[in-house]
């Protein structure tokens, strides 16, 4: 009854609200408090831990998670996200690494549904924290698979532009770095003559560029060409740190796109203009950076989908471009994650018809695989 | 005078007769004695009857002369030996003579001996003078109602032993019971033709409600006799006690492969080995994955859920043919077939009974001509 007043007054009645507030009371075993990502170590595998708010709008608002996980944080009202032993290792990779030899490139890989992208959003988290310029690009087949628009490039001769998705990545990275920027104050080394009118003359600040780039959709892939060799430019002077992470990397290698010409030729990925800036920031030739580069069975088309190793998924050119990389497998849950997983989703009323041995036919339904746990479980 | 004193000794004599009728119930045509034929004294009723009857068995005769010289033309044809020439020889020729691609069976051409062409025809059930040996020919079934009676009879049996039991203090155990796992009672086509009447869904419930009456009497032991005579039994037995034994792997696991797995048009082989951890591979490569629903994934895991062992048994599954669900249901029934002999026998009973080891032979049904479909018909359009 008093409910049914209450509900009258939606105001009052939002003090009462299910959301769930910030574990305070007491921890449950499968959550740990530790939201620094760099010291998170080997005792809270398996753990989930919250990004907090401010952080994921920063790095998440323009992408990066996976739609169905974040569709899934939404119902739960927080962004956890366990930690695992790929992300763990490669933090203590970078963490151990010297960062002024050539950067290393670690290649996520595992089976659909394993946890690559959240790894990397794991990853992206810490170099967010220890205040690496993120160069982070969420999925690469959005732009050869549906591109927004596309157009001839005015600079290179029979290349195409991918305007619209240029500028949104310049806005997602403006976001992303939107604390950094302003603080190192970088400069541009050259002048950049976009047209007659319109040049950035050496010595503007890197967000100038980025701004020219989202106000003049036309220059913005040109922007994220100069963008990227600035970077590399100027975290091989010291002047910063870089963290380039990017899902769907072997898409870059793949031999073919949607994107069609004006004489409806297909276009291979080499010939679209976003792909040259990507792979170099992406090559071995400057320091004071890592590289994350995730490969995905489903970044390629249905013909290139039989394995899911490097070796495959690059092909023999992405292979050789990487080379030297550090492979990293992601698995699926060993059996305490998965117990834990499977608390976690108790906890937030995500599974609540429960009978005896449910745990146990999800885990063979699932095959301790995160996504297919996460499907299986969503009309429980 | 003397011809009903004829009757009277004639019926003395059927008594026996109707004491053996219990059991089977006579389907042959009664001859009436020339004798009262002669004497103009028989009822109308039996003279109809009498006619009727050897109509029947004029007709009968007819058919089964032109039965035997077809028979004999055909073994010519087939250039077989005409004296030794089988049903099965006849049923070869016909199909190799007139091969026939209608579905139904029963549509295709045959030939068979006329008895079992021509349905079997009640027996008379009455003397010359009118009079019934049957005390319940006028219930208009009295083969029925006397099986009721005699059912009923078994029971009275069941209860006098039973009472004996207890006065000799010692109570019926389980093993006295009436045991008819495996079997099923008749179904009402198969009764109606044993009784030789036609029978209502009402009265064939009756039936069904008395005998398992019967069946749930503590010490009806004695009366299983009885009992299957009205039951069929489910499926070959045989078949099912033929059990293999798991062999050992080069691990010291215990394994067994069931090999012809087969739904819809997958074929698959299925190896389960225990100890396990729940492990499930398909084609070498894949775990359940295979997969992509969760209908096909709970398919594979159902028979280790039912007998609650998920999670104790490895399976290594090769499939190949046919689609998901098939491919899902072939590895189901390989599974159950292997698990038979990891578990004792009341949960194979069970298993059985869930359906978990019976194959699905059902095939995807034709399209027909004129039809969308297998049944869905085309929208109908005024014009």
């Amino acid at each position: 009854m008093l409910i049914r007043q209450l509900k009258q007054f939606p105001r009052a009645l939002s003090h009462f609200s299910t959301v769930a507030e910030p574990a305070q009371v007491k921890l449950e075993h499968f959550r740990t408090n530790e939201s620094t990502v760099s010291s998170q170590g080997s005792q809270h595998i398996g753990r989930f831990y919250r990004i907090p708010l401010e952080e994921r709008k920063q790095l998440f608002t323009h992408g990066g998670l996976p739609k169905s996980f974040e569709k899934q944080a939404k119902t739960f009202g927080e962004v956890c996200v366990m930690v695992r032993e790929p992300a763990v290792e490669i933090i203590d990779y970078i963490k151990s690494s010297d960062l002024s030899r050539p950067v290393n490139r670690f290649v996520l890989h595992g089976d659909d549904g394993c946890g690559k992208s959240l790894t990397l959003a794991h990853v992206l988290h810490y170099g967010l924290q220890n205040e690496f310029v993120l160069v982070h690009v969420p999925w690469v087949p959005n732009w050869f698979k549906r591109p927004k628009e596309t157009a001839n490039s005015s600079t290179h001769e029979g290349f195409i532009d991918l305007p619209f998705d240029s500028a949104a990545w310049l806005i997602h990275f403006k976001t992303q770095n939107a604390n950094l920027l302003p603080k190192l104050n970088l400069k541009t080394t050259k002048d950049y003559v976009w047209s007659k009118r319109e040049t950035t003359p050496a010595g503007s600040t890197l967000l100038e560029l980025i701004e020219h780039g989202i106000n003049r959709v036309k220059f913005a892939s040109d922007a994220i060409t100069a963008l990227l060799s600035e970077l590399k430019q100027h975290s091989t002077d010291g002047k910063c740190k870089v963290m380039v992470g990017i899902d769907g990397y072997n898409a870059f290698f793949h031999d073919k796109t949607r994107i069609l010409t004006e004489n409806k030729a297909k276009v291979t990925p080499d010939k679209v203009t976003l792909t040259k800036p990507f792979l170099d920031i992406t090559n071995y030739d400057w320091t004071n950076g890592v590289c994350i580069l995730a490969v995905d069975r489903i970044a390629l088309t249905e013909e290139r989908m039989e394995s899911s190793l490097p070796r495959y998924q690059l092909g023999k050119e992405g292979f050789e471009h990487c080379d030297p990389f550090i492979p990293i497998k992601v698995e699926n849950y060993s059996e305490e994650e998965f117990e834990n997983c499977i608390a976690y989703y108790l906890d937030r009323r995500w599974i609540q018809n429960v009978t005896e041995g449910f745990d146990n036919e999800l885990k063979h339904l699932s095959a301790k695989n995160p996504y297919n746990l996460m499907s299986v479980c969503a009309p429980l | 005078m003397t011809s009903l004193l004829n009757g009277v000794r004639r019926t003395n004599s059927l008594i026996p007769l109707l004491k053996q009728m219990k059991i089977t119930f006579s389907t042959e045509t009664v001859q009436a004695a020339p004798l009262a034929v002669n004497t103009q004294k028989v009822s109308k009723a039996m003279k109809a009857y009498l006619e009727r009857a050897q109509e029947h068995d004029n007709f009968m005769k007819a058919q089964t002369i032109e039965f035997q010289i077809g028979k004999r033309h055909l073994a010519n044809i087939m250039g077989a030996d005409p004296e030794n020439f089988t049903q099965e020889d006849i049923d070869e020729a016909i199909e190799y003579l007139f091969p026939s691609g209608l579905f139904d069976k029963k549509a295709r051409p045959m030939m068979k001996a006329p008895e079992e062409i021509f349905p079997s025809r009640k027996a008379a059930e009455f003397d010359e003078t009118g009079r019934p040996f049957h005390s319940m020919f006028y219930t208009g079934k009295p083969n029925f109602f006397q099986l009721l009676h005699n059912i009923v009879a078994e029971i009275r049996k069941a209860q006098y032993i039973e009472d004996k039991m207890i006065q000799r203090g010692r109570l019926p155990a389980e093993t006295d019971r009436l045991d008819m796992t495996g079997f099923a009672w008749l179904s009402k086509t198969d009764l109606e033709k044993i009784l030789v009447e036609t029978i209502s869904d009402l009265e064939y419930n009756n039936f069904l409600n008395t005998m398992n009456r019967l069946a749930a009497q503590p010490a009806a032991f004695k009366c299983r006799e009885f009992a299957l005579q009205y039951a069929k039994p489910l499926i070959d037995q045989s078949k099912i006690s033929e059990i293999p034994k798991p062999q050992f792997d080069e691990n010291g696991k215990q394994f067994i492969t069931t090999y012809e797995c087969l739904r819809k048009t997958a074929r698959a082989d299925v190896t389960i080995r225990f100890p396990g951890t729940g492990k499930v591979t398909i084609n070498k490569d894949h775990d359940i994955t295979y997969f992509k629903h969760v209908q096909s994934r709970e398919q594979v895991l159902f028979p280790m859920i039912f007998i609650n062992q998920l999670g104790k048994f490895d399976v290594e599954a090769n499939v190949e043919g046919g689609g998901v669900s098939g491919q899902a249901g072939a590895i189901r029934w390989g599974i159950a077939m292997g698990l038979r002999s990891f578990v004792d026998s009341d949960v194979i009973e069970d298993m059985r009974v869930a359906g978990l080891l019976t194959r699905d032979y059902r095939r995807r049904e034709r399209k027909k001509p004129g039809q969308e479909g297998a049944r869905r018909k085309y929208t109908w359009k005024k014009r």
